[in-house]
């Protein structure tokens, strides 16, 4: 610890004679941390076994594709050093209010054990009685129902029905569920003609639903075994679900819910074809992140990206509908040309209204979206649906318009290398270009950036511009590359998730690659603990708005920081006093 | 076709539906404007309506279950206005603790909460109803309606007009309107909300002379809190019956412009929003027409984005004519200034006619088969664009520029009486024959021209 400590304090004192060794120990822990993610990952999803690897169709790609991954995380750590630790501290905590929320929803999972279709019925080996007056009942006659159906007005909550006994005949009394699909769990108890109890049972043993009786399914089963009925009457099988305690709706609330964690978090990374859900909405958000990073970098709000995305996945999608003959070589470029110039186009609006004229951008942005949405619907509806076709949504684009895929059964296309190629170009634009340097000083101060040259308005127009090209490329990427036709709501409100990985990237667009696969990792983990688990996949935006709220909220951070700096004062001066005792 | 619109919207029914949509923006506009006075602008409306809406409706319902048909009938509204609200202000209150405590970004925080709210509503009803959608399996209640009097029908000449306008109406529009006078009080009033305005205005000097600052900022967060709840509540329980995932549709982001498109006042405020009930009621009219319903519903939108145009424009302008008068001193001719001031105003209105029909001119190109097909949608829409654009040339060079309509004015009046008179002739060719329709509206336009500014040019300099 105190190692540790002087080492940091060293560091601080002579700028010169440490950082070299740091900034190994940086790229070795990041190094460290992507091979074991890389490896994790393709070990989850191949179950660990180099033959199965082998023998998928393009594992090469795939390990490609993990290998960019590693190398996410490697710049995640090398760019964020300890704000890495912010981050996942973030992430954790939202995961666990997450885990928090499942579990509550969760709460009511027991009641499934009042719920479903029953079977009741009166074993005995005597003669049935020809009663002459109504019995519901009658010996060997299995009769049932449904307990607590949902949706209906007046719900069956319990049954009593009778029937017809002799004295001395020896009966058992079942009450079980109906098949293994039905959760209910059962009470059973047998009432004389006065209503009074005269026995009554819960659960079966497993000598009963093993061997005694065929018809029981499970232990949840109750039987009354071999009661001797006392005089000639009519009894009454009274039945309903068994009672839930308390522990039983924790235990079960709390086992749902971490299958669905499970799902959450293991989910993505089970088999090559969900791998492939995750990369793709990557792909997506890391774009989408871009292109907030940039214009937020500058301290313009502008949300315009879902608009430029419309606007992107529309132009494409019109180039391609149109050329059913042009080779791809020469399409694919032009349909990416075409995109990014649509989002330019869009950005530049919103940009230009903040720049000359002082418009609010996060206003005009939000409303420009709005019209974009509306426009691309009503060019969909109107235009491009075929007339015969049932929902509205444009045809299937022919081959050469759609991203050649990578790694068969996914949707994983050459997008891939794409946003390598923009991610690199935004690291360019933001750290080594003039405009660059011109975005960063206008997003720390305004008034210097004028202050000292900086054609500040020309620069936001800009930035905003450029911040829909990225946009835009999004919207080739989901029309192209994923759904391969237009469709309405083409964007699934992705838009708003972008916010948060480049949030979460602290607007580095280095980082927001790493960020914008945990995100992504996130969603697709949604996808499928609402498919496993019947969670809804609302719960995960939950989460990201808590991400939002504490990831933005400085004083947090200080707080702690203020704690760990007291602690590390008192430390020192303890160690301080040590050492001048040593001295002495 | 037209004469069914037209006809719709000078009447009684069209004005009480203004009403109606009008408000769930004026609610959660005053608290933009509340908020937005004491310089904290709440971006979390949208979530914190959404919120409220929901929890009125799940609590009206369930009351029934709770009190039993009878009494829950009619406690259930008011019980689900109450919690919905305190939902509302919780959020309300989340947002002024992240903010102002822990030195959050107000905006993202904002948006952190619109978040929440859209999927804490959607997730929990999934919990509730099994459905994603919308809660039409809960018999949720509505807030009661207030019926006028018989009598006011009966009075003669206006009765029946005033009767078709406010009868039947939601409590909740009527507690929206008086809310407008209620916070003019509060704001200009009441010592608070001076101090309220003065955090606004300056917080460094606010808290010179002993203001709390952020205790201000709070209660101001909580109040616009309190509005956005109650619009919320209006959305799910009078104006619907039921929550639909995402029901507010961006009515919390309008509420955003709308207090400084009003001029930073409540009644400003309220004008504006009953502009946004307007261009909402007339898409819904216009739904009627064979035109894509994509373009009416978009109307209001644009109708932003250029009312903010207009509103920086004008700041621009006013600024400009103050910089002279504190230049110029005594010599300065206040009224010739206003008067250019207003012709400048109109020459904004117009353009914002003009933008809306190369708007509909690139619709009517984009997607011809919901125009009537190719044939016929072409060049009607190529004729629309050719008209706007030429409108949009002719008019630009004075929209921002005051100096300009002041040094050629001739130019600026022929402007203005043309495009003016191709609107109103546009409009009166509805009804008479063309060129009766063409004089009367290019006679209009110049007496317009010449009431709201005209004259001061002619007569001055």
């Amino acid at each position: 610890m105190t190692n540790q400590r002087k080492r940091q304090a060293a560091a601080s004192d002579s700028a010169a004679a440490v950082p070299f060794l740091r900034k190994h120990m940086l790229m070795i822990v990041g190094m460290v941390a992507g091979a074991v993610a890389t490896l994790f990952i393709t070990q989850t999803m191949f179950g660990g076994s180099v033959d199965k690897m082998t023998g998928t169709a393009s594992w090469q790609n795939i390990l490609l594709v993990n290998g960019l991954v590693g190398v996410c995380i490697l710049l995640f750590v090398v760019e964020l050093r300890r704000g890495a630790i912010r981050v996942l501290l973030t992430v954790i905590v939202a995961l666990l209010l997450g885990f928090l929320v499942t579990f509550i929803f969760n709460l009511d999972e027991a009641s499934r054990f009042e719920r479903g279709e029953f079977r009741v019925q009166v074993i005995s080996e005597a003669e049935p009685v020809d009663a002459a007056e109504d019995v519901d009942l009658r010996y060997n006659r299995a009769r049932g129902g449904e307990f607590n159906k949902p949706n209906v007005v007046e719900p069956v909550s319990e049954v009593a029905w009778t029937f017809a006994g002799r004295s001395g005949d020896v009966v058992s009394l079942l009450a079980y569920a109906k098949n293994r699909r039905s959760p209910v769990d059962m009470l059973v108890e047998l009432r004389d003609a006065t209503g009074l109890a005269l026995a009554s049972a819960t659960s079966a043993s497993e000598v009963q639903v093993d061997e005694t009786f065929d018809d029981l399914v499970s232990s949840k089963d109750a039987v009354i075994e071999g009661y001797t009925l006392p005089a000639d009457a009519v009894y009454t099988l009274y039945a309903r679900p068994e009672d839930i305690s308390a522990a039983t709706t924790y235990s079960e609330a709390l086992n749902q819910s971490r299958l669905a964690f499970e799902a959450l978090l293991l989910g993505p990374i089970e088999r090559v074809n969900r791998w492939g859900v995750w990369i793709q909405d990557a792909i997506t958000l890391i774009l989408l992140g871009l292109s907030f990073a940039i214009v937020f970098r500058a301290q313009q709000f502008s949300l315009g990206a879902e608009g430029q995305l419309y606007f992107g996945a529309l132009v494409s999608g019109i180039i391609a509908l149109n050329s059913p003959n042009v080779p791809s070589v020469i399409l694919i470029p032009f349909i990416i040309l075409a995109a990014s110039t649509a989002g330019f186009v869009y950005g530049l609006i919103p940009g230009a209204l903040k720049a000359y004229l002082g418009a609010n951008e996060l206003v005009s942005t939000l409303m420009l979206n709005v019209i974009a949405t509306r426009f691309f619907e009503m060019v969909l509806n109107f235009q491009l649906k075929p007339p015969t076709a049932g929902y509205v949504a444009s045809e299937k684009f022919t081959p050469n318009a759609v991203l050649p895929v990578i790694v068969d059964k996914t949707q994983v296309t050459i997008a891939v290398f794409i946003l390598v190629v923009v991610v690199f170009l935004a690291w360019l634009l933001i750290r080594r270009t003039p405009l660059g340097y011109e975005i960063r000083i206008i997003g720390s101060n305004l008034r210097f950036a004028d202050y000292g040259g900086v054609n500040s308005r020309r620069t936001i127009m800009l930035v905003m511009a450029i911040s829909g090209i990225v946009a835009g490329l999004a919207g080739m990427h989901l029309a192209n590359g994923i759904h391969r036709q237009l469709i309405l709501n083409i964007s699934f409100a992705l838009a708003f998730e972008g916010v948060v990985v480049a949030l979460l990237a602290r607007l580095n667009v280095l980082v927001v690659p790493f960020t914008g696969l945990l995100y992504a990792y996130l969603r697709a983990g949604a996808q499928f603990m609402e498919r496993d688990a019947n969670v809804s996949f609302e719960v995960v935006r939950m989460i990201q708005a808590i991400i939002i709220l504490l990831i933005t909220a400085e004083a947090l951070v200080s707080f702690f920081q203020a704690r760990q700096k007291r602690a590390d004062i008192d430390e020192a001066g303890h160690a301080l006093t040590q050492a001048e005792d040593s001295d002495v | 076709m037209f004469e069914n619109v037209i006809d719709g919207i000078f009447s009684a029914v069209f004005l009480a539906a203004i009403l109606r949509v009008t408000t769930p923006i004026l609610l959660p506009s005053l608290g933009a404007l509340i908020s937005e006075k004491a310089g904290v602008l709440n971006i979390g409306l949208e979530g914190m309506m959404l919120s409220s809406a929901f929890t009125g409706v799940v609590v009206s319902a369930y009351s029934q279950d709770w009190f039993g048909a009878e009494v829950g009938t009619s406690v259930g509204p008011w019980l689900g206005l109450l919690l919905g609200v305190c939902v509302s202000l919780l959020l309300s209150f989340v947002l002024a603790l992240f903010h102002l405590d822990l030195k959050g970004d107000l905006f993202l925080s904002g948006i952190a909460l619109n978040i929440f709210g859209s999927s804490a509503t959607v997730a929990i009803m999934f919990e509730l109803t099994g459905d994603r959608g919308n809660t039409s399996t809960l018999a949720s209640l509505q807030m009661p309606f207030i019926q006028l009097p018989e009598f006011i029908n009966d009075i003669p000449l206006l009765g029946g007009f005033v009767f078709g306008v406010f009868d039947n109406q939601s409590v909740m529009t009527w507690l929206a309107f008086i809310a407008v006078f209620v916070v003019a009080f509060f704001l200009y009033r009441m010592p608070i909300g001076m101090h309220l305005r003065a955090v606004g205005e300056n917080p460094e000097a606010a808290a010179s002379v002993g203001i709390n600052v952020k205790r201000i900022r709070y209660m101001a967060l909580l109040i616009s809190g309190f509005f956005a709840g109650l619009g919320g509540i209006h959305m799910s329980m009078g104006y619907l019956q039921l929550f639909q995932r995402d029901m507010t549709n961006g009515r919390g982001f309008i509420a955003l412009v709308t207090p400084s498109l009003g001029g930073g006042t409540p009644i400003g405020t309220m004008v504006a929003s009953s502009i946004f009930g307007f261009f909402d009621a007339l898409g819904i009219r216009m739904g009627s027409l064979e035109i894509p319903s994509q373009l009416p519903q978009s109307i209001p939108y644009f109708a932003t984005v250029l009312a903010l145009v207009i509103y920086a424009l004008q700041r621009r302008i006013s600024q400009r004519v103050s910089e002279m008068r504190t230049a110029s001193g005594a010599g300065f001719d206040a009224q010739f200034w206003q008067a250019i001031q207003r012709i400048s105003i109109l020459h904004m209105l117009l353009m914002m006619f003009a933008v809306i029909g190369v708007v509909t001119s690139g619709s009517i190109l984009a997607a011809p088969n919901g125009f009537g097909g190719a044939e016929a949608a072409l060049p009607a829409g190529l004729a629309i664009g050719a008209a706007s654009i030429a409108l949009i040339i002719m008019g630009l060079p004075f929209v921002s520029d005051i100096f300009r309509i002041q040094k050629r004015w001739r130019e600026s009046a022929a402007v203005t009486v043309v495009s003016l008179g191709a609107y109103l002739s546009i409009f009166l060719s509805l009804f008479v024959e063309l060129p009766i329709a063409l004089g009367i509206g290019l006679v209009a336009s110049a007496a317009v021209w010449f009431v709201i500014g005209g004259r001061a040019l002619v007569g001055g300099k």
